[in-house]
């Protein structure tokens, strides 16, 4: 009797767990359920507009995204306390390359190994440095920053010089040709060369000085390099700019700042910046000058040096606490790791991508109107090749910008010099970090 | 109780029949423990349990997430040599001396001018001044922003208007703090004035009378009678001030960015925000808020027995 009972009872268990194995099988197909997305709003913007998020609705039907806009410095407090406190955090979320050290060093974030390893050689290798620690990655890269030189065409003129690329880059070629070309623009026009704040300086123009020739705040082998030889004199060559007085003393990313690009009459002569920046000015930055900038190369430290940096980039993470990490990998991958998806974006936004097949889409080619017809894109591929490695970006950046960026203050306000200022900052970093 | 019991309970020893008289209390009053116990709860676990991890993470490293590492006084050594804290600190200093006796002195004197009910209409202008407490700060601070630009803010467009060249608000170290006094005295001055009117309530009027009879004119008795007798008021406004100046974050953040050109308007409550929330140094900023809280304490001491010196006088 009891064999019997006990006979029915494992059947009636193995009849109610088939169905369950059942599903498990099916689930192998479409990842499904909510994902949570966090990224700045401009970026949603363009993802919505470009229809993107709508082609990813279409392939993955079963997956629900929940849009968050948040702004760069909110997710940058909200993450690492979500991540702390085991809740509250996104499946995936953006995160420029300047912040990801730390989030990396901090642990929570989902290991990508696996997932990424297809995408190896498709993604431009200096990116994968930025994403990986002890050999395991952390992040999908999007885009990085190809740095160039921005110049207002109709002020060059009015100065008497050429505004085709090639020529103003010969003018550029160097810091020094750069300094001795905003001379004869304030001469001959009375207009600044480019902004860039001496009370409230925020460290990015004398880093991309930094990267160009491949210097960085800590060595190789970890060691604190803020007060080394050649940073001290890679400052002193940006004071040279700050003693001449071509520069407009306007604290970055303030309103005033947006006026010297977007004001015809009143404007700054040109600037040195990343591509993103390039693509801020058509959209929203400065709309009203469309037509009259151009773009060249970058000055390079000596003559015959790189003329190439980066400023910026960003990439997706996906926080370990996710309840859905398959959908979420959909999404980064659907986003990141097709050239359509990034190229639609990029043509958006000159968020330059990361994603090598994108480089063969026709819209490298166009002619972009913003820059009175030239061809931008195919100068920042051209950059993006020339990138060199430099030890900026990392666990301890947030904090070597601050101390830096004080230095900086220091030395353009005239209260020290280059090298005490910096000597400084390097021994703060070396005290709170615990660097050598 | 029967008297059985009662003669049970007188056998107890004396430490017994205390202990079971007092549960017994307890007991009797337990519905007001109940109701009370609600607020302790609270207190014991978002205040005092807080306030003694944070005791305990001082003497530790940690990031947020993963081990929690023992490293014993390191933090406070490593506070010593800490020359961003100690301007933080220095900072709170220099705020104090440039704003609060100039805010508290007008406040006073606003008060006394509104209390005069000689002036019409007074309510308005209490409300007047008041608002600006209750604007929100960061509004203020992105509105002061905008006025205060050197380039194309408004300040410095009026001032062009009589020839005076543009003035670095927020592009000096001495333009950024005066700046920021600006900024905490516009929102605190009508606080601080409602709170002397209050206390200018409690003065009897006869005295002021009386004074008035026996010659002495309105500086006069500003001086002999309302400031001593406002001491009270005074003293608790100057506190507050004071913990202020120090702990000044929302108006830091906004105005000068987070600490100011070259570490000018810096606090120590921004400073320990920045080690914690982005520098992810837990133990330090530990360290570092009890340093501050000591020094606080001691300043509020020193602040209660200099300036409530005892009515008599």
């Amino acid at each position: 009797m009891r064999r019997i009972v006990c006979l029915l009872l494992t059947l009636m268990l193995i009849f109610t767990l088939t169905p369950m194995l059942a599903t498990q099988v099916n689930a192998q197909a479409k990842p499904k359920g909510d994902i949570t997305v966090w990224m700045w709003k401009s970026d949603w913007d363009n993802v919505v507009n470009s229809k993107i998020l709508d082609d990813f609705n279409k392939e993955y039907p079963d997956i629900k995204v929940n849009r968050v806009d948040i702004a760069a410095p909110d997710v940058y407090q909200k993450l690492p306390i979500a991540i702390s406190a085991g809740t509250g955090a996104p499946d995936v979320s953006l995160i420029e390359d300047s912040a990801l050290g730390r989030f990396v060093a901090l642990g929570g974030l989902m290991d990508l190994t696996e997932q990424t390893k297809s995408y190896k050689d498709q993604i431009v290798a200096y990116k994968w440095d930025q994403v990986t620690k002890d050999g395991k990655v952390y992040g999908m890269p999007w885009d990085f920053g190809p740095v160039v030189t921005y110049y207002r065409r109709d002020i060059f003129k009015a100065a008497g010089l050429s505004d085709d690329p090639t020529e103003v880059g010969k003018l550029v070629a160097t810091w020094d040709g750069y300094l001795a070309t905003c001379k004869t623009i304030l001469d001959k026009t009375k207009r600044l060369c480019f902004p860039l704040s001496k009370a409230n300086n925020d460290d990015r123009w004398y880093e991309v000085m930094l990267w160009q020739q491949g210097l960085g705040y800590v060595s190789a082998d970890g060691k604190v390099t803020v007060d080394s030889p050649e940073n001290i004199a890679t400052l002193e060559k940006l004071g040279e700019f700050f003693k001449a007085g071509v520069i407009a003393d306007q604290q970055s990313w303030t309103d005033s700042w947006y006026a010297l690009y977007n004001k015809a009459d009143t404007g700054v002569a040109s600037t040195v910046m990343a591509a993103w920046m390039g693509g801020f000015m058509r959209s929203w930055l400065a709309p009203d000058t469309k037509g009259l900038w151009g773009a060249t190369l970058m000055p390079a430290m000596k003559d015959g040096q790189t003329r190439a940096a980066n400023d910026g980039g960003s990439d997706f993470v996906i926080p370990d606490q996710s309840q859905n990490k398959d959908a979420a990998w959909a999404f980064v991958e659907f986003m990141l790791g097709r050239s359509t998806s990034q190229a639609k974006i990029f043509e958006a936004t000159d968020i330059f991508p990361a994603l090598i097949p994108t480089y063969k889409d026709p819209i490298f080619t166009e002619a972009d109107p913003y820059f009175g017809g030239q061809v931008v894109r195919q100068l920042y591929t051209q950059v993006a090749g020339n990138i060199p490695k430099a030890t900026i970006y990392g666990e301890h950046y947030q904090e070597s910008n601050g101390f830096v960026s004080t230095a900086i203050q220091k030395f353009a306000t005239g209260s020290m010099s280059a090298a005490d200022a910096l000597k400084e900052a390097a021994n703060q970093i070396r005290q709170q970090t615990g660097l050598k | 109780m029967s008297d059985s019991a009662i003669l049970k309970t007188s056998r107890l020893t004396p430490v017994g029949a205390r202990r079971a008289s007092l549960w017994r209390e307890i007991f009797r009053a337990r519905w007001a423990y109940l109701f009370v116990a609600p607020f302790f709860v609270f207190f014991a676990l978002f205040s005092l349990y807080p306030v003694l991890f944070s005791l305990y993470l001082s003497l530790t490293e940690w990031k947020g997430l993963g081990p929690i590492n023992f490293v014993g006084l390191d933090n406070y050594q490593r506070l010593l040599n800490d020359t961003i804290f100690r301007q933080a600190m220095l900072n709170g200093v220099l705020l104090f001396i440039m704003y609060v006796p100039l805010m508290t002195l007008l406040a006073l004197v606003l008060a006394v001018i509104l209390n005069s009910k000689r002036v019409r209409g007074f309510r308005i202008f209490r409300t007047i001044i008041f608002i600006p407490y209750v604007t929100n700060m960061v509004a203020a601070g992105f509105a002061f922003r905008l006025l205060l630009n050197q380039s194309d803010g408004l300040i410095n467009q009026m001032l062009a208007v009589v020839d005076i060249p543009p003035v670095p608000w927020l592009e000096s170290i001495a333009g950024a703090r005066v700046s920021l006094c600006l900024l905490i005295v516009w929102a605190w001055l009508g606080y601080n004035m409602v709170l002397m009117l209050a206390g200018l309530q409690t003065i009897p009027a006869d005295l002021t009378e009386a004074a008035q009879i026996d010659g002495a004119n309105y500086v006069q008795s500003f001086m002999y009678i309302t400031i001593p007798l406002m001491r009270p008021v005074l003293t608790f406004s100057i506190v507050l001030s004071t913990m202020g100046s120090f702990g000044l974050f929302t108006e830091v953040s906004i105005l000068t960015n987070g600490g100011g050109p070259i570490n000018a308007t810096i606090t120590p409550i921004v400073d320990i925000f920045n080690q914690a929330f982005v520098n992810f140094r837990l133990g330090y900023a530990s360290a570092m808020a009890y340093v501050y809280f000591a020094f606080i304490f001691v300043l509020t001491l020193f602040q209660m027995r200099y300036l409530s010196r005892t009515e008599e006088t």
